[in-house]
């Protein structure tokens, strides 16, 4: 058990700059993920905390002391690998005692453990089978099984669910938080899917080209994203964006772009805008909602459409329409076939825009956010 | 859309998948004529073993022996003319230690070329696998002079050295590549269990490349069993010569020996490599694959 801490942590390779000083702290036992599309630093962050990378500049600290310096397996850090990684040649008993034995342990001792990690996950039919007898799931919890018999002080795991298919990610990304409620060791989790790190997630780390963009509970990322990178990675179908104007209409702050025009509540945004700043503002799709088909907002905007095209997905149907060449998505949760170039009215919820200055990027709520 | 079976007949269906196949008989009839004019020289060497010398004179080349017994016999003059025992004992020390100290130095330089990260390290590896480009015959003069000089010359020692040194670069290339097809990840984990780079190398890539360590050490085997030049030159006393450079007692004007003995002879010498095949083919052939996962 222990916290985690980075402090302007660079990653350097040739002249690339891979992490571009990162700081944060990961509290303990608490569960952090780190998101982001790929190339943004998010695993070249994680193999710096397992001891694979080098760390080019800063400090990081597991329980207050500075680990830089020592190799990996003297950090109290365990890692379970995309690939999991599993040695081939062996058994899954020996694959989970592999390090017991190196750390040269008493056999009642790596008994223990093993028979531990083995009922914990389930893995007693296996111990005598080797890797490739194993399914997709069962070697993913090989892998967590080789993890847990170190018993670290803190869990990495780097895209572990990226080889199996949906059913049974959605099977084992339950799995990983029940284990870690029970384990109840700090973990730190890397994704590029935004599912898991909404699910699994004490808090949120979005990282972008070696920088983190944002830091804060699902919640916290979701409903305040701090800047209109964050805004568009998180959440799916993504959030519908318009750059537009602030305008004054007879004394009410408004957006306005050609004839669309959203009054911007002034209880929260009366202070931080002034008219003829150039901004951008963001629907989420299921604050977009077709006029009697769900639940409708008490302050909206009513925009008729013509539906483009439209995706039934059985709980839900998604639409396609238009405002200014930009495409909306709006998503109907009394959901229905909707034929294209069929029109709707569809109801904009003002209380839950979000507005971006459209030069920096960033919310124009930003101070009330956490930025990393 | 229907889901229907009706109106279709499926052993129809298999009995021209199966009619489709059997057309491929002409070929198989082509292979075997090619094969059995590919078996006659083993068929000569099987069946003169079985004769004696007389026999083998007066008869047609190819036709069967009148029995089995003059093997032994055949045997037996092999065996002492060519002091053949000797042979055997020294080759076997040469296949096996030449080929085992060859392919463990080449297992440990492909680790290092697949694995750490050091300047240059493509050069490193085209200097080692130089070896292979020149023709062999090449170090043959150089190296005659130099081991007199030094002393190593019809030597055990001598000869061991030789072979591990010219059977380094082949495995090499074969296990260099083998080994980058191994993924990084395990090492990686292996290395967060706690394990040291000789361990990650003895405990994890290592049991990964039987299959490629088994196949180039049995070529190098076989290569060494089956080398007369550089034994000839560099071994040529009794005590120390292979068993290759032995068989040529039976060559010259001064050979008073049959066809019938030579090939006996030749047989007992080809055995052991044979042997070494068969007990290890399967490692062979699962070396063979290119991909290391």
């Amino acid at each position: 058990m222990a916290s985690v801490c980075l402090k302007d942590i660079v990653k350097v390779y040739g002249s690339d700059i891979a992490v571009r000083g990162i700081n944060l702290d990961i509290p303990d036992r608490s569960f952090a993920v780190f998101v982001g599309p790929s190339g943004c630093g998010k695993s070249t962050t994680l193999r710096m905390i397992a001891g694979l990378e080098n760390i080019s500049h800063g400090e990081l600290q597991v329980d207050g002391e500075v680990v830089n310096d020592l190799p990996s397996r003297d950090r109290g850090v365990a890692m379970v690998f995309q690939s999991y990684a599993l040695y081939p040649h062996m058994t899954v008993r020996q694959n989970l005692e592999f390090s017991l034995k190196l750390e040269k342990l008493d056999h009642s001792e790596i008994e223990r453990r093993i028979d531990e990690a083995v009922t914990v996950l389930e893995l007693h039919p296996f111990l005598d089978r080797k890797p490739s007898q194993l399914s997709g799931g069962q070697r993913q919890r090989v892998a967590m099984g080789r993890a847990i018999v170190r018993e670290p002080r803190v869990f990495l795991f780097d895209e572990p669910l990226s080889n199996l298919d949906a059913k049974l990610r959605n099977q084992m990304r339950v799995e990983i938080k029940r284990l870690q409620r029970r384990l109840q060791v700090t973990t730190i989790y890397v994704t590029h899917d935004q599912i898991e790190a909404m699910t699994l997630a004490d808090f949120i780390v979005v990282m972008r080209g070696g920088n983190i963009e944002q830091t804060g509970t699902p919640i916290d990322i979701f409903e305040a994203p701090a800047n209109l990178f964050v805004a568009g990675f998180i959440g799916s179908p993504r959030m519908n964006l318009l750059a537009g104007t602030a305008v004054e209409i007879d004394g009410q702050l408004c957006f306005s772009n050609d004839d669309f025009t959203v009054p911007l509540p002034s209880e929260r945004f009366a202070d931080v805008l002034s008219a003829g700043q150039e901004i951008t503002v963001g629907f989420r799709p299921e604050d977009i909602v077709p006029e009697q088909h769900g639940i409708e907002p008490t302050r909206s905007v009513s925009v008729t459409g013509a539906v483009e095209f439209s995706e039934m997905l059985g709980n839900e149907t998604l639409l396609f329409f238009n405002i200014n060449q930009t495409e909306i998505i709006s998503r109907m949760h009394q959901p229905r076939i909707v034929e294209s170039g069929e029109t709707l009215n569809f109801l904009f919820n003002v209380d839950r825009i979000h507005v971006f200055d459209t030069q920096s990027g960033n919310s124009v709520l930003s101070d009330q956010v956490t930025v990393g | 859309m229907s889901n229907t079976m009706d109106g279709i007949d499926f052993a129809a269906i298999v009995d021209k998948e199966r009619a489709s196949k059997q057309r491929n008989w002409l070929a198989l009839t082509a292979a075997v004529i090619i094969s059995a004019v590919w078996v006659v020289p083993f068929y000569y060497l099987a069946i003169s073993i079985f004769k004696t010398t007389e026999e083998y004179s007066l008869n047609h080349p190819l036709s069967l022996p009148s029995g089995l017994a003059p093997v032994v016999e055949n045997a037996v003059t092999a065996w002492t003319h060519a002091k053949m025992g000797a042979g055997l004992w020294n080759s076997a020390l040469y296949g096996f230690l030449g080929a085992g100290i060859a392919v463990f130095i080449a297992a440990l330089a492909a680790y290092g070329l697949s694995r750490i990260d050091f300047k240059r390290k493509n050069l490193w590896f085209m200097l080692i696998f130089s070896g292979t480009i020149f023709p062999l015959q090449m170090y043959l003069i150089p190296l005659f002079f130099f081991y007199q000089k030094v002393g190593i010359l019809n030597t055990h020692f001598g000869m061991v050295l030789f072979y591990s040194a010219i059977c380094i670069p082949f495995p090499v290339l074969v296990l260099r590549n083998y080994m980058n097809g191994i993924p990084r990840d395990m090492d990686e984990a292996a290395r967060m269990d706690g394990a040291s780079e000789f361990t990650i190398f003895r405990r994890i890539v290592l049991p990964n490349c039987w299959g490629p360590i088994t196949a180039t050490f049995l070529l190098q085997f076989t290569w060494i069993w089956n080398d007369l030049l550089f034994s000839t030159v560099l071994a040529n006393r009794a005590e120390v010569r292979s068993i290759m450079n032995a068989l040529q007692v039976f060559q010259g004007s001064y050979s008073s020996t049959g066809p019938n003995v030579v090939l006996t002879a030749a047989v007992i010498a080809s055995a052991p490599s044979i042997m070494m095949f068969m007990l290890l083919r399967k490692h062979f052939m699962e070396g063979m694959r290119v991909s290391g996962s």
